[in-house]
């Protein structure tokens, strides 16, 4: 694959298909967008000690030194396979999922995609996302993140390899980061 | 409030709770005098501070706290706030440091506490006793099986004495194992517009929501009839509890033993069943027959520390006024078990709890929806019904305390009587 105009408009568009399904509810669709080795992973940020052995280097600032990923010793908030994807795709549609009865109105704006090159078939890319999320009453939640993907070129389109989600959050202030990003 | 209004927010007996006990703020600040500021309160794990200078941050209800390992080896906790202007001195969840440097003025202090420099000490010449500029101790501390606590309260009995019988509850999981257990990582932190006390109660022993709130997913399970078989709900200590299924003494090894709810059992690693294997056949040493049969759900210590057995999470409800709460919930682990072991058992905490829980989404949506049924003026005539098997609880032959069926709610009438009682009496002393 060439990292080129066709193909960006090619990547973008499937993002904008991605995130319609999702704020339409369509997340049996959405399920099968997703490739079956995906590996879907939401770090938690922490506040963590500054290395002053750093300090003067970009190093020093980095966001990776502030993640909790799925390595031996850290706690992500999210680490998941395609079966748990699918779990919680299929508990949405049961009347008793009672966290999304009624269901949430969402909306997600994806946007600053950047294609960080291609090895093979796959394809490295990040973008960013906001998601408006708004439950019964005035429960209104405002999130803001980072994915980072690996799509993988299937046919005329793209699968999710892999997915990291990196909310801009310390402490969670939204009810639930349960939903799909 | 008066005295005589405490009779009104929980009945004689603990089976009526007036609502407004979880939403009025004035009810909070009762609370954080009166049991925030004399109960036990949970810290940390001891395995999160190995080395002198090790140091976590965290909250007593909602003073910020600074625990840390001395060059003592022992551990200190202090109120993370400046004595010359108030500011935080410590600005990380952890890690290692030799001084906290205050960013205002430069005051610095040691890992403990002390007071360790005023750099504008040298242009002034008036200078007070140093030992009273240093941060303020938390007074008592204790630990329990690694178990930290703290205390504001200087006149509190022994740590022994509070958990009182919940030491055998326990013992059975952080007794348990060949090397003790371990909190890995740093803990999941959301907020939710809820009263501290629901994900506390949720905890103690509701078990009776399980296979009705969590029915996409426990609706079919087998824990369900299994605890409907073996569980018990254990009162060892009024605000204490224990959720239990106590396994009969011919069960197989790997249908007692720990954890293997949910994921962990669905992936059928062998590496899990061996070492499953190996603690289970050395338990009843270490805690006893009764011990080794406890398959546990959930603890809760009061007033506010919980323990999720079944998902490996020990978590703490920190209050932020009558309405707001930030729950923390850590991961914790058999200290010895393989790195596949512990993975598998951080997946069965993520997949089903913190903010991104396949259940716990269903809880938080509860407390939260609790929250609006507890600040309607019209329903202050009516106050929220905890009588489910009153007085069907009773003693019982092998465990401690006062033990019901799982869906007794005497873990919650005993909470919330412990909790008017030193509401009461708090207020009696403070004249
Ligand atoms: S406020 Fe801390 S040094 Fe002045
Ligand atoms: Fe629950």
């Amino acid at each position: 694959m060439d990292l080129n105009r066709d193909l960006h408009f090619e990547v973008e568009q499937f993002y904008y298909r991605e995130a319609r399904l999702l704020d339409d509810r369509e997340y049996q669709q959405w399920l099968a967008l997703l490739s079956e080795d995906i590996c879907y992973v939401m770090p938690s940020r922490y506040v963590a000690q500054r290395d002053h052995a750093l300090r003067g280097t970009e190093a020093y600032l980095s966001p990776e030194r502030e993640m909790q990923t799925e390595t031996a010793s850290d706690l992500p908030l999210r680490e998941e396979n395609y079966f748990v994807l699918a779990v919680r795709v299929d508990r949405a549609f049961k009347p008793t999922a009672w966290g999304d009865n009624p269901p949430a109105r969402t909306r997600r704006h994806v946007s600053n995609v950047e294609l960080l090159g291609c090895e093979g078939d796959e394809l490295k890319v990040v973008s960013n996302f906001m998601l408006n999320y708004s439950r019964h009453g005035q429960d209104n939640f405002l999130y803001s993140g980072q994915r980072r993907d690996c799509l993988r070129r299937e046919g005329g389109s793209f699968k999710v390899a892999s997915r990291e989600i990196i909310l801009d959050w310390n402490v969670i202030t939204a009810p639930t980061v349960a939903l799909f990003f | 409030m008066i005295l005589s209004d405490l009779d009104r927010c929980v009945s004689g007996d603990g089976s009526e709770v007036y609502r407004r006990v979880f939403a009025d703020e004035a009810v909070f600040a009762l609370e954080r005098e009166h049991i925030f500021g004399k109960s036990w309160l949970y810290l940390c794990h001891d395995s999160q501070l190995k080395k002198p200078g090790d140091f976590i941050t965290t909250y007593m209800a909602d003073t910020p706290i600074i625990v840390a390992r001395g060059d003592d080896g022992k551990i200190h906790a202090s109120v993370n706030s400046c004595s010359h202007r108030g500011l935080p001195v410590c600005r990380s969840d952890s890690g290692n440091a030799k001084r906290f440097v205050c960013p205002y003025h430069s005051w610095s202090y040691t890992v403990t506490g002390d007071l360790a420099s005023i750099p504008q000490e040298r242009h002034t010449c008036n200078g007070r006793d140093r030992a009273h500029l240093g941060l303020k101790p938390v007074p008592r501390l204790a630990e329990y099986r690694g178990l930290v606590f703290g205390s504001f309260n200087q006149g509190i009995e022994s740590l022994d004495d509070y958990l009182g019988d919940m030491r055998f509850y326990l013992d059975s999981y952080f007794n348990r194992f060949p090397a003790g257990v371990e909190v890995l990582g740093e803990p999941h932190k959301w907020r939710l517009r809820a009263n501290w006390k629901l994900p506390v109660e949720n905890q103690l022993g509701d078990v009776a929501h399980g296979p009705y709130l969590h029915a996409t997913l426990l609706g079919d399970s087998p824990a369900v009839p299994e605890i409907d078989n073996f569980g018990h709900n254990c009162v060892p200590k009024a605000g204490h509890g224990a959720a239990v299924r106590l396994m009969p003494a011919n069960a197989a090894p790997q249908d007692i033993a720990w954890g293997l709810e949910g994921m962990a059992a669905l992936s059928g690693d062998p590496e899990f069943l061996s070492y499953l294997l190996e603690v289970q056949a050395q338990a009843a040493e270490k805690i006893g027959p009764i011990g080794a049969r406890i398959k546990g759900l959930t603890y809760g210590v009061y007033p506010n520390l919980s323990f999720l057995w079944s998902n490996s999470t020990l978590r703490v409800s920190h209050p932020r006024g009558a309405k707001e709460v930030e729950y923390w919930s850590w991961w914790v682990v058999p200290a010895d078990a393989p790195d596949s072991v512990k993975t598998l058992l951080r997946s069965n905490f993520t997949h089903m709890f913190g903010p991104g829980g396949l259940l716990e989404q269903e809880d938080s949506e509860s407390w939260m929806q609790q929250l609006k049924g507890s600040d309607i003026s019209y329903m202050d005539d009516r106050p929220l019904y905890y009588g489910l098997g009153q007085g069907e609880e009773c003693g019982h032959p092998d465990l401690p305390g006062l033990i019901g069926s799982s869906y007794n709610e005497h873990y919650a009438r005993e909470f919330y009587k412990r909790w008017r009682e030193d509401i009461a009496s708090g207020m009696r002393e403070g004249g």
